[in-house]
């Protein structure tokens, strides 16, 4: 039956990478995309991308909803001060849009279902290069279900800071699209800093022009379910994306991530650094990095770590790096991933200089997370994000201990 | 003037063979200001004496006491210790990534002191410090240890100690690793600080190049976990002589023990 035919390896359109079936199917990647909710098989845990995924717990993103529209989105400079309009811009339209819906498509019946339901989308074009960074305000004003799509561009050559805050209380799908003109360098920090009640899913759609680069971080404090995943790809040749990512998990909460990185240009370097911490019975955080080095993608440098720091017994971190090379002619194309617990040496030591035991753990945790963050190399991006982490670990803590926190 | 009086105390290890018991039966008394060295064999449990005491818990006290002041050490939490009084010194400080040493040491002396020290005394006072031990200002930025040289440790170690002011001072091998000037800086350091705070000193060591800069009041020789002979400063002389040989068991097997 089999009919023999020759094997054309095909290229690759750098908008639609997948119009073209791969010769060699991708085993990490198989997944449908489509702005089609129907497209999509509804989700269960048999599914490799659902595997780890509690879906009960995010039913209700699964079908097309009627969105509540009650999450109030905010933009100014990270200083509060209003924005420049020669050089950042916000508009709001409909979901559908240009440029909504130009960086991909969604990967997943979430992304879809997200993209099918929201009415809302704000866009915010960065067309110079701002002095400070672009703070965005995403606020959850309740467990009504809201569906929400934001897109942030960059134009030719600008350099600038996009930080995508969210608060509050919310059951939200957010889709978030990010895409640069060439030699564009742009940092997008999304810090999702939940009440314990809320719910998030959706995901980042990152297109990194030619000679560009991106760094992407993530930072996960809090949220009953946070489900995101992080599709990527090049516009050409000498692209750089950076990916860093930083969750902290409660018990009982699952906080997942997924970042696909796509090498589908020649030369592109991809970094994609995890790192979480899991505290207490139940608390489940889920990496799955996957890298794929297409036919098209000679001097590929990749690379993607996970490390998760299980605080206390009874937690479950699920980490998994899947890489998938279709091109032998590259620089490098590493992983590395780990589970472990606290050093006891390292708390010994800080203990034996008076530090009591909680508190020398709280230290711990802050200098896994600083290493990260210190790599941003951004200071107002760096000194928030430490904020946020400070105020994660500084819950139920002394005044005095708070204080030396603060100072650092 | 305070006392650590260590009584009768014995302490095991949990080995791959099972539990073993290194120290046996130690008894020692130190008051403030007096400078005891305690010497002896590889593997004669004078390192396992220094950790038991600052409470390490790989090692488990089968009995015995350790009183500072009339307050048993041992039934104390590590950082009880150090706040009741008592610093050790490690042979091989523990590296803490992402822990500036600013902030560790500024945690550390707010819990020992009871209060957070003001910000500019404070930081006159490490400056100070850190220049006197020769230690370069950057040091304060970087994480605990990482990246430090044996002999930047050991600075730090000695840092740790002038700015904690503890009662009792255990230096375990704080010489080992230390080139001629190094080990000069970090004697000072030592001395400097014993000046300032008139602690005792518990100074475990396997050369006496060191007691030419920290000159002891007592020296001691340990062996088989516990100590076998007590003497003036000529003790280590003797000892430079002669070696540990006599005071090993016969057919010990300490050599290669753990600890």
């Amino acid at each position: 039956m089999a009919e023999r035919r020759e094997i054309n390896i095909p290229v690759a359109d750098p908008n639609d990478p997948y119009a073209v079936p791969a010769a060699m199917p991708s085993s990490a990647d198989t997944n449908p995309r489509s702005f089609d909710v129907s497209d999509f098989a509804r989700p269960t845990r048999k599914q490799e991308d659902f595997r780890f995924t509690p879906v009960e717990r995010i039913e209700e993103f699964l079908d097309v909803f009627t969105p509540s529209n009650a999450t109030t989105v905010s933009v100014s400079m990270i200083d509060g001060a209003p924005l420049e309009p020669d050089m950042v811009t916000l508009r709001e339209v409909p979901v559908g849009q240009e440029p909504t819906g130009t960086v991909g498509k969604p990967t997943d019946r979430v992304e879809a279902v997200e993209w099918a339901s929201a009415t809302r989308a704000f866009v915010v074009e960065l067309k110079d290069s701002p002095a400070q960074p672009v703070l965005v305000k995403v606020h959850g004003a309740g467990t009504d279900l809201d569906a929400l799509h934001l897109v942030v561009t960059a134009a030719d050559r600008v350099h600038g800071d996009v930080v995508i805050e969210h608060d509050g209380t919310a059951r939200l799908a957010e889709g978030v699209e990010i895409t640069t003109g060439t030699d564009a360098h742009l940092s997008v920090t999304s810090i999702q800093e939940w009440s314990a009640d809320s719910k998030h899913v959706g995901g980042h759609r990152i297109h990194v022009g030619a000679e560009s680069s991106v760094r992407h971080a993530v930072i996960t404090l809090g949220g009953t379910v946070v489900r995101l995943r992080m599709d990527q790809d090049f516009g050409g040749e000498h692209g750089d994306i950076n990916m860093l990512g930083i969750y902290f998990v409660d018990p009982g909460e699952h906080i997942e991530h997924r970042t696909m990185v796509v090498h589908n240009h020649p030369d592109c370097k991809s970094r994609v650094v995890y790192k979480g911490a899991l505290d207490g019975k139940g608390a489940h955080s889920t990496w799955v990095g996957n890298a794929l080095i297409e036919p098209t993608a000679p001097g590929t440098d990749s690379y993607e770590l996970n490390r998760n720091l299980v605080l206390t017994p009874g937690a479950i971190a699920d980490s998994e790096p899947n890489l998938e090379i279709e091109n032998g002619n590259i620089i490098g194309a590493g992983h590395a991933s780990s589970v472990g617990r606290f050093d006891d040496e390292e708390l010994f030591y800080l203990q034996s200089r008076g530090i009591p035991e909680a508190q020398a753990r709280k230290l711990v945790v802050r200098g896994f997370f600083a290493e990260l963050v210190e790599e941003i190399g951004i200071d107002a991006i760096a000194g928030h994000l430490m904020e946020a982490i400070d105020r994660r670990l500084a819950r139920g803590e002394d005044a005095a201990t708070q204080t030396v926190l603060e100072e650092k | 003037m305070s006392t650590l009086e260590i009584k009768n105390l014995y302490a095991s290890v949990e080995t791959k063979e099972g539990r073993k018991q290194i120290l046996r039966g130690v008894n020692l008394t130190v008051n403030s200001g007096e400078i005891h060295a305690i010497m002896g064999p590889n593997g004669s449990g004078k390192s396992t004496l220094a950790y038991t005491l600052a409470g390490h818990p790989k090692y488990e006290v089968d009995s015995g006491q350790a009183l500072l002041d009339g307050e048993d050490l041992l039934l104390m939490t590590p950082d009880e210790r150090a706040k009741a009084g008592l610093f050790l010194a490690m042979q091989y400080p523990v590296e803490v990534p992402g822990v500036s040493m600013t902030n560790f040491l500024r945690t550390a002396v707010t819990e020992v002191s009871g209060e957070a020290p003001a910000i500019r005394t404070w930081t006159k006072e490490l400056t100070a410090a850190m220049k006197q031990l020769k230690m370069d200002p950057k040091f304060a930025t970087r994480s605990v240890n990482e990246g430090f040289s044996g002999g930047e440790k050991k600075r730090a170690e000695v840092l740790q100690l002038e700015m904690l002011k503890p009662k009792f001072a255990v230096l375990d091998e704080t010489d080992s690793g230390l080139d001629v000037d190094a080990l000069r800086i970090v004697s000072e350091g030592v001395n400097r600080a014993k000046a300032a705070n008139d602690f005792g000193v518990l100074m475990v060591t396997h050369y006496t190049r060191i007691l030419k800069y920290i000159k002891p009041d007592i020296v001691h020789v340990f062996a088989d976990g516990h100590f076998v002979k007590t003497g003036g400063p000529e003790l280590a002389d003797e000892l430079e002589e002669r070696g540990y040989d006599e005071y090993l068991p016969e057919g010990s097997d300490s050599e290669s023990a753990l600890a």
